[in-house]
């Protein structure tokens, strides 16, 4: 449709006066009506979409750290927007392929990332539901011929129009070529093929290994083309982080808990198990055993007040020993 | 204060049903407002079958101005009051006159601005593609149009003529998803489900 027949419908007067001196047929006028009617709800609808988009980059900005992955989002909301412009012009187009690999340790924000990504990518229509489908090897791997194939599909229908996002993806292959996660694989990299418009694939897990595991499995690299690395958080960030948690359950530290939480954190951080268990995961089940043992120290005193309720104390803050 | 509008081309029988309707809602003296396409208003007071002898008419385009009239239904507990408006008749083409043409605009401006469309098929003229009051082009964009409201309803009018059987057919075939009420505006039929859906969609 051109400038001019647009202008030509644009606003109700137009239509009436073409009517009145006999221009155009009462259906014809009805007809246009019905297209400015639906103008108006696509502007209203577009509206929508863009403060959504705006809302889910400023959810990504209010991560802590993680700059290298936000940046890349970025770039990637930047791209993927403008091939749709240009598609909408009629130009020539990259291909999309939007599967991903995430590497880094456990608590890094990888899963974060992948459900704002899941919103972003619905705002943005690439996907239909937006949602985010988290399945390990356990889901998708089954006990017997055809059982794997059949958990996988399961898996890749709840997932359909959103993300699935595989934790700790190179188990699949970690049994070698009779091991069923091979199945598990090659009924993926077949959905990939016929949701290719409905449907991105998130493989993550230690950086290490999600490399041995794309080595061992060649073919999957050019499927997977957007990598992000999600580094460890520094003893800051995960301060910071631990400030938000608690309060986001509206509790406060106190100074001297404060102290003692970092010191935790750091004797964490150079122990043997960081990569496993360190992190803001590592945080959230300190904070979550803090917010324990000071209702265990609060709940025989005979005399509660507000401030008691809030603070966490130093005493209140140890080290959890199990995931 | 609601607006339900009373639509359909000409001869369908808009403004037999909004005088019998408007009796049927209890009214028993009529303070009509006609509002003409130039801007001009006149009120009106008059029983209604006064009213009906001095506006129902067999000739095309009687109606060439919109008049309306306050009527009251019951709400719960309660009463409300709506503006019932009767409408200068749809054609399917350009009308020759420029009164019948500013008649038509005047309706279609107001179709926009009402909660409530009740749209008249002349069942009984559904073979007779000749006569202006046979559904045609006009009938089914505006079906289309009204669709994205909520309060839009199809009278099926005039079933108490024996050709009305094949032409309510017609009508639920044709214009299926909506909703269908069969009436006669003379012998106040179905005026009960009609009072329904005006009372739910308020
Ligand atoms: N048999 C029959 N005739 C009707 C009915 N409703 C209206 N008419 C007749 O149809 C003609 C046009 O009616 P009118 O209300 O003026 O139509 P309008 O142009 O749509 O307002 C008149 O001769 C009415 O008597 C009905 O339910 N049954
Ligand atoms: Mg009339």
């Amino acid at each position: 449709m051109n400038e001019n027949s647009n202008n030509y419908v644009n606003n109700d007067d137009n239509v009436i006066e073409l009517l009145i001196n006999g221009k155009i047929t009462p259906v014809e006028a009805i007809i246009f009506f019905r297209e400015i009617e639906r103008h108006k709800n696509s502007v209203v609808k577009k509206a929508n979409d863009e403060e959504q988009l705006e809302d889910i980059m400023m959810e990504l900005d209010e991560l802590i750290g993680l700059d290298k992955v936000k940046q890349l989002v970025k770039e990637l909301q930047a791209f993927v927007s403008i091939q749709k412009k240009r598609q909408e012009e009629n130009l020539l187009t990259e291909p999309q392929v939007l599967h991903m690999i995430f590497k880094g340790n456990p608590g890094t924000g990888k899963t974060t990332v992948a459900r704002i990504l899941g919103k972003m990518f619905k705002a943005m229509k690439i996907l239909q539901k937006g949602h985010t489908v988290e399945v390990e090897r356990a889901d998708l791997v089954g006990e017997y011929i055809g059982h794997t194939a059949q958990k996988t599909r399961e898996q890749i229908k709840r997932a359909i129009g959103g993300i699935l996002f595989i934790d700790e993806a190179y188990s699949l292959a970690r049994g070698g070529e009779k091991d069923f996660g091979k199945e598990a694989i090659d009924t993926l990299v077949k959905a990939m093929e016929d949701y290719k418009e409905n449907l991105v694939v998130i493989l993550a897990g230690y950086k290490d290994e999600m490399e041995w595991f794309l080595q061992a499995n060649p073919g999957l690299r050019s499927r997977f083309p957007i990598r992000m690395e999600f580094n460890d958080y520094t003893i800051e960030e995960l301060m910071q982080i631990a400030k938000k948690m608690v309060e986001k359950r509206q509790y406060q530290f106190s100074l001297d808990a404060i102290l003692k939480f970092e010191k935790l954190l750091i004797n964490n951080k150079n122990g043997p198990h960081y990569d496993k268990m360190g992190n803001a995961r590592m945080v959230r089940n300190m904070i979550e055993k803090a917010i324990r043992r000071q209702a265990v120290r609060l709940v025989n005193q005979k005399k509660i007040t507000r401030d008691d309720l809030l603070y966490i104390k130093s005493e209140d803050i140890a080290e959890v020993d199990e995931i | 204060m609601k607006k339900c509008i009373i639509i359909g081309k000409t001869n369908v029988g808009k403004t037999a049903f909004f005088i019998n309707f408007a009796e049927y809602l209890g009214i028993k003296t009529f303070e009509l407002e006609k509002k003409f396409p130039d801007g001009i208003e006149e009120y009106a007071k008059l029983s209604s079958r006064a009213a009906f002898a001095a506006l129902v008419d067999e000739k095309y385009h009687k109606t060439k101005n919109i008049q309306s009239i306050v009527v009251t239904v019951p709400i719960g507990k309660g009463k409300k009051k709506i503006q019932l408006i009767d409408t200068a008749g749809l054609t399917d083409d350009i009308h020759p006159e420029i009164d019948v043409r500013k008649a038509i605009s005047q309706t279609l401006s107001i179709i926009r601005e009402s909660e409530l469309i009740l749209h008249i098929l002349d069942a009984s003229a559904a073979e007779k593609k000749e006569l202006p009051s046979a559904f045609g082009m006009v009938d089914y964009q505006v079906a289309q149009f009204a669709q994205l409201k909520r309060g839009y309803v199809i009278l099926a009018n005039k079933i108490d003529l024996p050709d009305s059987s094949y032409g309510l057919k017609k009508i639920k075939q044709e214009f299926s998803g909506n909703l269908i009420i069969p009436i006669s505006a003379l012998n106040k039929t179905g005026f009960k489900e009609v009072k329904t859906f005006v009372i739910h969609n308020l």
